[in-house]
């Protein structure tokens, strides 16, 4: 039978056996792809749940594909890994990370659903899968490369051309080890894609990421670290296979609908259009391009590209946030504009080449300074460091960070395990009390969405694993916040805006634009709970498991569209629409958000078993002790609320702090709701057995960790 | 109206060229083209040819996918008609390339195969087509192909060459295919980076009549040079 839209197969990789063995995908089908699958397969292949240190042997990393990825379903090419992360605090969870580029569709045409990475090498290696064949090699003269030259060379081992007009090149016949001559394994013109870690991953540092490409990076969990303790250099997929789509008509066809009537139209754009989906490419870079000789690039599949390629030889493929984790130290320095892109690029290639998670530079940055400022951290300091901190700014100073930090060298010793860590180990806890150092949630940074206004992003982190980084409502903040900023039109009014994201907002919260009201009346509502539920069982499922893109996706509102109404949910070229194009299946949107809430639940399961306890779900006390005053773009930070006459309007939320009482009243309220036992934060037995996951319920109760049922 | 072989004996048109060559014995007949006495294969010309931008190329790869799922049903890079190569670490503009079929004037490919599947077919613009029934997977098209990488496909499962035929034969499109309705790969682009013309691209060995400038007023305020 026919598995439409998967290669149909799973390889688990046992690093201390050096041993492939395959396992059937369609024994995982019911959870779709992405972290569903690789949640199921890490509940199957972790033998030990509670450990609390992505470095343990026990580690399971999973690397998935989704059934969209390489099939032409919009903005779909992203790849998920899960497993026991590195990058949080007190306890290092069961979490997850998010990578683009080519990998998510290039394991596919290998032959694999997903990579399942367990136990530890003996010593470093390197993984090469081509069209079901796998080999471990040795990786020492790979070992202690950067991520680009680990790529480079890895090309050349396969065999790949060089130059890419070079063309077509024969699986069987190029490669050191050649495929089965016996067999015909075709000709392709595609550079393997491979998933590879810099020093900042040998070193098993919480910053370390795998990278992809250029600019392609998997950093917030840490599992760059774990891949280095696990002596895991790359991974390098490449094949000639095809996937098989269910309906190839129907999946064209919305495809095309997505570009027609979702999207404006490239020779006569509206640049300024609302949407998500229906954007023209535009590079998200937080600096200027350092030329106009360059092009969009884009993750496979993707419709509007963000991401750049210059002629000027640096800054390939970086975005958002890693273009300026050092913008404003440089910003003191430079001389001139130019310089100060050219030094924000060359950061960020520093980052990526080291392999190093840019994300501490949010608040991290901010809080060294704080140190440096007031004595205590420096040449001879409380906090020694031998760093050229009097060449603060420059890009000296910012590639001789990032080698510390990605060596464990100075004060890389102390942030490697941890920024949060190394804060209590420094005796700067008071750092988290007064804001000085702003790691929201988790040990982790604030990501410039402060919980204290922009409610959802901090709520669905603090009850999940990590800084959620998904942008389906934060897209609301960015068109009306840059319309107030920049004098622009106000496209949708406020009233109207929530009454269009309600409609699709099914099942929880649907017609029902209450949900979106942030005001402080509001703010720890039931209402609020179902949003966020709604928010966690979405990206669950068609952000994380299908692998739509966060910044294209959700599309709730849209100008492009004659009635301001977006793709998602829709019945033309809804998320569903594609998944069950190309899958055979028949899932409703609702069906999508029901198998989230399944995988959201399942996560639960492994946080409860490594000690997951209500108790233990709480912001840094800044939130809760300080205002917040001071936005990272702007002064003002505009949301939709509803004054007390039912009138919407946006509205600027700085200046608010957390309640620590009615948060959690609010987490009782999301417990309640999610079917959570409220005084633990545990799932029940009766919800896990009403998601198909009675043995779930059977490990919680073994382990004494199983909710207690509501008397209610 | 579809250009017509400029190399033709006084630009006349293809069938009083055949005609008359036959009247005077000249000519074998060979694969929907004519074999000249001074050994030049003469077939008429396409009426259509892809163009594409590279320099405005986005790389995401949907030409592709499209191009193998209105063909076939399936999603396939190797099978794809269209092939974008990508080097993530290079500068742009040579970074990427992009190798489509030329529908050439001459098509080598046409003229080597050995059964006529790989034919001109006459009741769709003269595209240069392969036919999968009577392909007996000699590969000499692929080879004959003077392009690098060659525009021709192998198929491995099926044992079968393939090439571009401007969507004539899409079973999985529901909308008319070929030179007189869409290509899949010109109708999927989101920067619009692949054009189709009825204007003959210059004929020489190198690429550069079908590298075209498609980046215009637009490209240049998204913050991209349209020189």
């Amino acid at each position: 039978m026919t598995l439409y839209g998967y290669a149909g197969k799973i390889l688990r990789l046992d690093l201390s056996a050096q041993r492939a063995i395959e396992v059937d995908t369609a024994d995982y089908r019911s959870w779709g792809g992405g972290h569903g699958l690789g949640s199921a397969l890490f509940w199957d292949f972790c033998r030990n749940k509670t450990i609390t240190d992505g470095r343990d042997p026990a580690n399971v990393v999973v690397v998935t594909s989704s059934p969209l990825n390489g099939t032409l379903a919009p903005s779909a090419g992203r790849c998920e890994v899960v497993g026991v992360g590195l990058n949080t605090y007190p306890v290092h969870w069961y979490t997850r990370s998010n990578i683009g580029g080519r990998f998510g569709t290039m394991i596919r045409h290998a032959g694999y659903d997903a990579i399942v990475i367990e136990g530890k090498a003996p010593r470093p290696v390197w993984v090469d899968v081509r069209n079901r064949k796998v080999v471990f090699h040795d990786a020492a003269d790979l070992w202690g490369t950067d991520t680009r030259t680990a790529q480079e060379r890895i090309w050349q081992k396969i065999g790949v051309p060089r130059d890419v007009r070079t063309g077509w090149w024969n699986l069987n016949e190029t490669a050191e080890e050649a495929l089965d001559p016996a067999t015909d394994q075709g000709r392709t013109t595609q550079r393997p894609a491979i998933m590879t870690i810099g020093p900042a991953g040998e070193n098993q540092t919480c910053g370390g990421c795998l990278v992809h490409d250029a600019g392609n990076v998997a950093a917030v969990a840490g599992f760059g670290g774990v891949w280095g303790s696990k002596n895991l250099k790359a991974i390098s997929v490449i094949g000639t296979g095809e996937i098989p789509v269910a309906d190839a008509t129907a999946l064209l066809r919305a495809r095309a609908i997505v570009k027609e009537k979702y999207t404006s139209n490239i020779e006569q754009p509206d640049f300024e259009a609302w949407s998500k989906i229906g954007k023209q490419p535009r590079l998200m870079a937080m600096v200027s391009p350092p030329t106009d000789q360059y092009r969009p690039q884009a993750c496979q599949g993707c419709v509007s590209g963000c991401r750049a390629r210059y002629s000027v030889g640096y800054g390939h493929e970086t975005k958002c946030q890693v273009t300026s984790w050092y913008f404003a130290p440089s910003r003191r320095v430079a001389r001139s504009a130019e310089e100060l892109v050219e030094i924000n690029l060359r950061a960020a290639d520093a980052a990526q080449r080291s392999g190093l998670n840019t994300y501490f530079a949010l608040t991290g940055l901010h809080w060294l300074e704080h140190l440096v400022e007031e004595g205590l951290l420096g040449p001879g300091k409380t906090i020694h460091s031998d760093l050229p901190w009097e060449k603060y700014g420059t890009l000296e100073f910012a590639e001789k960070l990032v080698h510390a930090l990605s060596c464990r060298e100075d004060i890389g010793a102390d942030l490697a395990d941890g920024w949060v860590q190394a804060a209590h180990k420094w005796g700067r806890e008071e750092d988290l009390r007064t804001g000085d150092m702003a790691f929201s949630y988790w040990g982790q940074p604030e990501h410039g969405y402060d919980p204290r206004a922009e409610v959802e992003w901090g709520y669905g982190s603090i009850l999940g694993d990590r800084d959620i980084c998904e942008h389906c409502f934060n897209i609301i903040f960015t068109n009306i916040t840059a319309a107030f900023a920049f004098a622009k039109p106000m496209r949708i009014g406020a009233e109207e805006l929530v009454s269009i994201i309600s409609e699709k907002l099914s099942p929880y919260a649907k017609n029902r634009p209450e949900v979106l009201d942030y005001s402080d009346e509001n703010m720890y509502s039931e209402n609020v709970a179902q949003l966020v539920r709604w928010h966690r069982h979405y990206t669950r499922f068609y952000k994380e498991s299908a692998l739509y893109c966060d910044l294209r996706w959700p599309d709730f509102y849209n100008t492009n569209t004659p009635d301001n109404r977006g793709a998602t949910a829709s019945e033309d070229a809804g998320e569903h629409v594609f998944w069950n194009a190309v899958t055979g299946d028949k899932l409703s949107f609702e069906d999508g958000i029901e198998l989230g809430r399944r995988i959201w639940n399942l996560d639960n399961a492994i946080w409860t078993l490594q000690g997951r306890h209500r108790d233990m779900v709480k912001f840094a006390p800044f939130i809760y002790e300080t205002k917040y005053e001071k936005g990272e773009l702007f002064p003002f930070f505009m949301w939709p609320c509803r004054d007390a006459d039912g009138t919407w309007v946006y509205r600027d939320l700085m200046g608010r702090s957390m309640d620590r009482q009615k948060f959690e009243d609010f987490k009782t309220s999301f417990y309640r709701l999610e079917g959570w036992d409220v005084a633990s934060g545990w799932p029940t037995r009766a919800t896990l057995e009403g998601l198909d996951l009675p043995e779930v319920a059977a490990t919680l109760d073994a382990a004494g960790r199983l909710g207690k049922e509501s008397s209610s | 109206m579809a250009p017509r072989n400029t190399d033709d004996p006084n630009g006349i048109s293809r069938r009083r060229f055949v005609a008359s060559m036959a009247a005077t014995g000249c000519v074998a007949a060979a694969s929907s083209g004519v074999l000249l006495a001074d050994g030049r294969f003469v077939i008429p010309n396409a009426e259509g040819f892809l163009v594409v931008d590279t320099k405005k190329c986005q790389g995401c790869g949907s030409c592709m996918m499209a191009c193998s799922l209105a063909h076939s049903g399936s999603a396939s890079y190797t099978e794809s008609r269209i092939q974008i190569m990508q080097d993530s670490f290079g500068n742009w503009p040579d970074d990427l390339f992009i190798a489509q079929c030329r529908q050439c004037q001459n098509a080598p490919c046409v003229e080597v195969c050995p059964t006529g599947a790989n034919h001109v077919d006459e009741a769709n613009g003269n595209v240069r087509r392969v036919d999968p029934e009577m392909c007996i997977g000699c590969r000499m098209c692929i080879q004959a192909c003077p392009f690098t990488p060659a525009r021709l496909q192998w198929d491995k499962d099926r044992r079968k060459s393939q090439k571009c035929d401007l969507c004539v034969d899409t079973p999985f499109l529901d909308e008319k295919g070929g030179p007189d309705g869409i290509q899949a790969c010109v109708r999927v682009c989101p920067v619009k980076a692949i054009a189709f013309t009825r204007e003959m691209p210059s004929q020489t060995l190198t690429d550069a009549a079908y590298q075209v400038n498609l980046r215009d007023w637009v490209w240049k305020r998204l913050g991209m040079t349209a020189e």
